[in-house]
């Protein structure tokens, strides 16, 4: 396991105040990415080198996640009841611009 | 000097204004048109968006227009009139105004019809009114300020039929209500018929529901109240290192995903890494994210990425936290190459 960035770690930190969602977000001896507090007991993990960047424990149950938006998903879903997922997909097509 | 005509363009947030303006723009019976554009927000973007001549725009940029309109709106006016005066700009021969999406109709047009240090010079001409058809009757349901401008308008443009197809009976229903009177324009990619769209001549607010009547009168009268939602925010992100194509994309869903209906309106330049010599125009409303526009080139020298934030309690730095986790994240993706286990993927894994 590698850690969280700083950055992940901010995101977190301003998503649970964003959501208006109780709970704090701090590091644990190992690295790992803490969320006490709140509804669910959630740990968040980096695992270097693999497909699924992340892996996402919540109240124990291990899921992976492939990027920090799946993270943020994974997060919201657990400790928002109210979350209702909008999975919009933007498409910025063409990804640059035809010459 | 015969009295030259100021016409309003208003409509809400993402309605479709500036898009529609740049097109009239274009058109040879606009060449001789004066622009005061007003934004909500720290940093403005319209202006890059327009290929107006620089001296005969005008950007405000200290507020909404409807919450200082007896000085500044006033005072803009009369130093355009003064340049023209003085043949310090193009010649023109009509005024459009563009409000801001948040903009009370109402203290705008009272005071052009009343404002006595520019009655001699001005007269209210056409008030136009852009409609979205794909948010437009959520917006009328749940804006108060969007009713009014409906309300008032002498012509209606509907927007981005091209998205939804004929307009909804519901939309069709909050415009009859509101505003039985005015013909119906339609703007196709802002296209609108630009003989008709400011051809209803002088503004006659006897034409109008006594709504309307009520409205000008309180402003006759002084009336003054917090014409925004304390809770509508605006703000801008600046970025200076260019933003991966791919990160952008995460960050716009991210944001449509978590709190699309708080994002009244966002727009904004992006210096895109893999496109360093023409930027990408983004645009989106409440879920409504619009492809963005690649311009052929960069409006000005300044190459800073802005996206302009018109939201409902998203906070700023929230959003900046988001796009710079997602563009390290993409980042460091692009230095360290594929996963090891890319190839394990196997149908029935689910990607979360």
């Amino acid at each position: 396991m590698s850690e969280p960035s700083e950055r992940a770690h901010k995101l977190l930190v301003e998503s649970l105040a964003a959501w208006r969602l109780a709970g704090s977000v701090e590091r644990a001896a190992d690295g790992a990415l803490v969320i006490a507090g709140s509804r669910k007991d959630i740990r968040i993990e980096r695992v270097p080198h693999e497909m699924f960047r992340w892996t996402v424990a919540i109240d124990g149950r291990r899921r992976p996640a492939i990027s920090l938006v799946a993270v943020l998903r994974q997060v919201r879903e657990a400790l928002d009841p109210a979350y209702a997922a909008n999975r919009v997909r933007v498409a910025i097509a063409p990804l640059v611009p035809f010459e | 000097m015969s009295a030259i005509p100021a016409s309003v363009l208003t409509g809400f947030l993402g309605s479709g204004k500036t898009t529609m303006l740049r097109h009239l723009l274009r058109q040879p019976e606009f060449s001789r048109t004066a622009i005061i554009i007003n934004e909500f927000g720290e940093i403005g973007l319209d202006h890059e968006l327009l290929e107006a001549s620089e001296d005969s725009f005008i950007e405000l940029q200290t507020g909404c227009l409807c919450c200082k309109i007896r000085s500044d709106l006033s005072r803009t006016l009369q130093e355009l009139l003064q340049r023209r005066e003085e043949g310090r700009c193009t010649l023109f021969d009509r005024i459009v105004i563009e409000t801001s999406g948040l903009a009370d109709p109402a203290p705008i047009l009272q005071t052009l019809m009343t404002d006595a240090a520019i009655a001699r010079h001005l007269v209210l001409g056409s008030v136009v009114t852009a409609v979205d058809a794909v948010n437009g009757a959520a917006t009328l349901e749940r804006e108060a300020v969007s009713q009014k401008q409906v309300a008032v308008a002498d012509r209606i443009v509907l927007t981005k039929l091209d998205l939804t197809g004929p307009a909804k009976p519901a939309l069709l229903g909050w415009l009859e209500e509101l505003n039985a009177g005015a013909p119906m324009l339609t703007a196709e990619h802002g296209r609108v018929d630009s003989a008709d769209v400011f051809a209803s001549g002088l503004y006659d607010p006897q034409t109008k529901s006594a709504k309307v009547h009520e409205w000008l009168a309180a402003e006759a009268h002084g009336h003054s109240h917090a014409r925004h939602d304390a809770e509508i925010k605006t703000y801008a992100i600046l970025r200076e290192t260019p933003i991966q194509a791919v990160a952008l994309t995460l960050f716009l869903e991210t944001l449509a995903e978590h709190c699309g209906p708080d994002i009244l309106r966002l727009k904004g330049i992006v210096n895109i890494l893999e496109s360093p010599g023409r930027p990408a125009m983004i645009h989106g409303v409440q879920h409504v994210f619009h492809p963005p526009a690649w311009l052929d080139r960069w409006p000005s020298a300044q190459r800073s990425s802005r996206i302009v934030f018109v939201t409902r309690c998203v906070p700023q730095r929230w959003v900046e936290a988001l796009l710079e986790a997602i563009a390290e994240e993409v980042a460091e993706i692009g230095r360290v190459g594929p996963p090891r286990s890319s190839l394990k993927l196997s149908a029935g894994v689910q990607l979360r």
